[in-house]
């Protein structure tokens, strides 16, 4: 009976983390640029993206953020049962709910993370032999965390250089409308690749569902076999959620788009796909968003223009808030399936 | 201004379609201008020759026609809109001087004295200045932002000057000791203002040229 429970929750899991994948895709923003500027056919971005999100994803399956996820946050001794991955899961996706129907904008890494922190504090807790202060790789935690905060500075450091140096070696340089109209044709093909190269790091560091599954690959449920294929799938699916579900929220911020210089957009999209790049080889999970929300003032910083302070500083405690509260929610939800000896 | 035909005007681009309907605005504006002047003068055959060519050319109807399906179907998606806005404050001025050239002949003025005559006149000159600097501006912004930023800096100071004359010419008409008859004062008070209405335009058009140069200059 209990292998079957236990059979049953793997498969959840399994499905979970596909549907996780399907979400990733669904919710990615990048592509708008490039439909903003009308560089290609809708449905064809929607497939150049789809197709490089998920082959992000399945490339860097093997090991960096799915494992710093899955596995190496955790200390030496210590693997996830599969109920603390369930609690995972549960924990952030309805912190992110909640989030969602608050109107915050919240980070599902962040969320994810410190689900982690809280499900992982709880089971060492109440497992007795497990030390709190050894059950987790605090090098790994502080470089995850110290990641979220030095990611979106040096996006908004790297937007603000490029486009200083771009505008003083060259746009500065473009006199009349037609002289800039022509030159901005050529960055839209620029930002064609840009958008290309982005996608496949936002692919390679969205931890969530891969992490799940390096997770249960890490504790046996999985074999390696098994995992490269669900892995697969889950780079499918985050090709689908492109396809099938961001097609919205793509078309919404197009439109919003037209009047938007490719040549800025070129710059934020290769600031942020760096910043990607690099946490990605480094194996640190970091928050997309908060990243191009940076690189978005960088940009303005560097125009001059003005920031909007307040907001920021609203989503700053947000997103501050994600982490303790993810953490706490998911230790409660784990404490309540210990009760029913669910460990 | 001579006449285009549909062929050649089909294988004009955007910019030199905007272009070519400035070119048209702004000779219309000078006729109207011109049509006043010999009105002063009390020349009403030539007055009423110059406000029925404002009213009666149909060029830029072809020239709007073939801009509105060129633009629609377009790759410049970074700055249609922008160039579409633009196209139709042109056209606007069109509106304006038409209504203008309409409301002029409804009656043949003859105007109070000649102090008012030439402050008319300097008003008018000021008038056609502004309408040439605008097209020269509208054009520059092809090639160059900045000038035309600074050309439209040129128009405010000159409507500015306008509306300083605007209020003297008022004044003298309100102020004159023969109370004039009511079709002769209505026909003045409305020359000045639908002046001034023209010119207000052509600021607000200029002031619409230094937003872009804003937008889309980049300093370093």
């Amino acid at each position: 009976m209990t292998v079957d429970i236990i059979s049953i929750l793997v498969i959840v899991l399994i499905v979970l983390a596909i549907a996780l994948a399907f979400s990733i895709g669904a919710n990615d923003e990048t592509l708008s640029t490039l439909v903003g500027a009308g560089v290609i056919k809708f449905r064809l971005a929607l497939i150049i993206g789809g197709i490089a999100v998920g082959a992000g994803m399945f490339s860097f399956s093997f090991a960096f953020v799915a494992k710093t996820v899955g596995a190496d946050l955790l200390g030496e001794t210590l693997t996830y049962t599969d109920f603390m991955l369930l609690t995972v899961l549960i924990s952030s996706i309805f912190w992110l709910i909640i989030g969602s129907f608050a109107g915050i904008p919240l980070s599902s890494t962040h969320s994810l993370v410190g689900s982690i922190v809280g499900v992982v504090f709880v089971y060492a807790i109440t497992q007795g032999e497990i030390n709190p202060e050894t059950a987790f790789n605090w090098t790994k935690l502080n470089n995850v965390i110290l990641g979220w905060f030095l990611s979106p500075a040096f996006g908004l450091i790297i937007t603000f250089v490029l486009f200083k140096f771009l505008a003083k070696s060259y746009l500065s340089h473009l006199k009349g409308l037609d002289q800039i109209e022509k030159s901005e044709k050529y960055f839209k093909w620029l930002l064609l690749f840009a958008v290309i190269f982005a996608e496949i790091w936002v692919g390679a560091n969205s931890g969530e569902a891969l992490g799940i599954l390096y997770g249960l690959l890490d504790n046996g449920s999985l074999s390696f076999e098994s995992y490269i294929f669900f892995a697969l799938l889950c780079g499918i699916s985050s090709c689908l959620g492109i396809y099938i579900a961001a097609r919205y929220v793509v078309r919404n911020l197009a439109s919003q788009m037209i009047n938007s210089r490719p040549s800025e957009s070129l710059i934020t999209q290769i600031s942020s796909a760096l910043i990607l790049m690099i946490a990605t080889l480094l194996s640190l999970p970091i928050s997309h968003s908060h990243v191009i929300v940076f690189c978005i003032i960088g940009m303005s910083l560097a125009q001059k223009k003005e920031v909007d302070y307040k907001g920021l500083g609203k989503m700053a405690i947000y997103w501050i808030l994600t982490f303790p509260v993810a953490a706490i929610l998911a230790g409660f939800i784990y404490f309540g399936f210990n009760i029913f000896g669910l460990t | 201004m001579e006449e285009i035909s549909d062929k050649e005007l089909k294988k004009l681009n955007i910019s030199e379609l905007t272009h070519l309907f400035v070119d048209n605005i702004n000779e219309q504006n000078l006729k109207l201008i011109e049509g006043i002047e010999f009105l002063v003068d009390e020349n009403f055959e030539k007055f009423t020759q110059n406000l029925k060519y404002v009213i009666e050319t149909n060029t830029e109807v072809r020239i709007k026609k073939t801009f509105e399906a060129k633009i629609f179907k377009s790759k410049l998606m970074f700055s249609k809109a922008d160039r579409l806005k633009l196209f139709n404050k042109i056209n606007d001025i069109k509106n304006i001087g038409e209504y203008f050239a309409n409301k002029m002949l409804l009656y043949k003025v003859v105007f109070p004295d000649d102090e008012f005559k030439l402050q008319i006149v300097s008003i008018l000159k000021s008038l056609k200045k502004i309408s040439n600097d605008l097209a020269a501006a509208i054009k520059t912004i092809r090639s160059d932002l900045q000038k035309s930023h600074d050309i439209c800096e040129n128009i405010k100071d000159e409507r500015r000057k306008m509306r300083k004359e605007e209020w003297k010419l008022l004044n003298r008409l309100y102020n004159y000791d023969m109370d004039y008859l009511s079709r002769t004062f209505l026909y003045l008070k409305e020359l000045i203002e639908d002046i001034m209405m023209l010119a207000d335009h052509i600021k607000s058009f200029s002031e619409y040229i230094q937003f872009l140069a804003t937008k889309y200059l980049i300093f370093d």
